[in-house]
């Protein structure tokens, strides 16, 4: 029986590796599978947004935030949305650092999409703007998963930063992350 | 030179500050660590307290005998998300460094600064990896040391490392 199960769980490991995993722009046209995670208690529980409950604002959204934003990109499962990447530039002399920030459909939590996805961000985005310096991310204290996302990917942990946020009314304590091109170069 | 602590007082800046301001504004060893340029003209310092001193939301001069010998600047985050934080950033003439007055202006700015502005409810300093002195001055005013940002921002040109600190409205000690 246990010879079985280890089996299974390798091929579920096996499977969810094998996931057809892209990035791309998110359109207006994407806004269905956008309100699937969008609308999700469950995946804006530490976004500072609540969730979604009409297509109309999902629309905004996507026109007025997703497609001006300087990256931001879809993460597709067989070319179907299921979540969202994006990292935000800064001007002056804060140019030198991005924010990362993400978002995942919770049906498929625990593949290790985001990881991938982080990784493929990564991979690119210090070679799309040579400016950047730091990739930084900002983790509740509470979200654990997140944080094993960037420890994965290789993000360093560099301290708790106390009431440094205020999400829905309360103030939080994050978690800095950041990852260098040079910790990415080396 | 002895320095008796108990002369160190906080007040507005004024216009008469000007020549006083430009003894420590116009020197590089004060302002290395910020994000000002050095003053180098009595009009520059007459134009930097009307135009940025007097109006600022939290600035004090440091005075001795009620003479200017350096600045504390607290700065609220505009926008409705980040008000409930500040920034800080200080600076002392170097002909009083070492007798412990930017720590002393330092323990009678803050708690000022939170009675003054109830909604703040975080007060961060960014300290330049380098700067050991004034990791020091943050570490005895009760700042805790919450992490080393790594290539965080420029600073006149250069790429720096600087370690954040905080001290929340709720590390202050409680009234008797």
């Amino acid at each position: 029986m246990e010879v079985t199960s280890v089996v299974q769980l390798d091929q579920t490991k096996a499977k969810d590796e094998c996931l057809n995993l892209s990035l791309r722009p998110l359109q207006v046209s994407d806004v269905d599978d956008f309100m699937v995670w969008a609308s999700d208690e469950k995946v804006t529980r530490f976004c500072t947004w609540e969730p979604y409950t009409n297509k109309e604002d999902g629309l905004n959204y996507i026109k007025n935030t997703v497609v001006p934003h300087p990256w931001f990109r879809a993460i597709c499962v067989d070319d179907r949305p299921v979540g969202a990447i994006s990292v935000s530039a800064n001007s002056g002399n804060d140019k030198c650092r991005g924010e990362l920030g993400y978002v995942l459909a919770s049906k498929y939590w625990g593949k290790g999409i985001v990881t991938r996805a982080v990784k493929m961000v990564v991979d690119t985005i210090f070679v799309e703007w040579p400016h950047l310096e730091r990739l930084e991310a900002l983790v509740d204290v509470e979200n654990v998963g997140s944080q094993r996302v960037l420890e994965k990917a290789g993000f360093q942990r560099e301290g708790v930063l106390r009431k440094y946020f205020i999400l829905k009314g309360r103030s939080r304590d994050m978690v800095m992350f950041s990852l260098l091109s040079t910790d990415y170069h080396s | 030179m002895e320095v008796d602590l108990s002369k160190i007082t906080l007040r507005p800046f004024k216009l008469e500050d000007a020549d006083d301001f430009l003894l420590f504004a116009g020197d590089d060893q004060v302002t290395n660590y910020l994000r000002w340029q050095t003053l180098s003209s009595k009009q520059e310092a007459l134009d930097h307290i009307k135009d940025v001193c007097i109006p600022h939301p939290w600035r004090r001069s440091i005075c001795i005998d009620n003479c200017s010998i350096g600045f504390i600047s607290i700065f609220p985050f505009s926008g409705e998300e980040d008000r409930f934080k500040a920034n800080i950033g200080y600076g002392v003439a170097v002909k009083y460094w070492g007798h412990g007055i930017a720590t002393k202006a330092l323990k009678m700015a803050v708690p000022q600064f939170f009675a003054d502005f109830p909604d703040v409810v975080r007060l961060e300093a960014f300290i330049d990896a380098k700067n050991l002195g004034s990791q020091r001055v943050v570490e005895k005013t009760g700042f805790q040391k919450e992490g080393m940002l790594r290539k965080y921002a420029y600073m006149k040109g250069k790429l720096r490392d600087m370690f954040i600190y905080s001290f929340l409205s709720t590390d202050l000690p409680a009234n008797p």
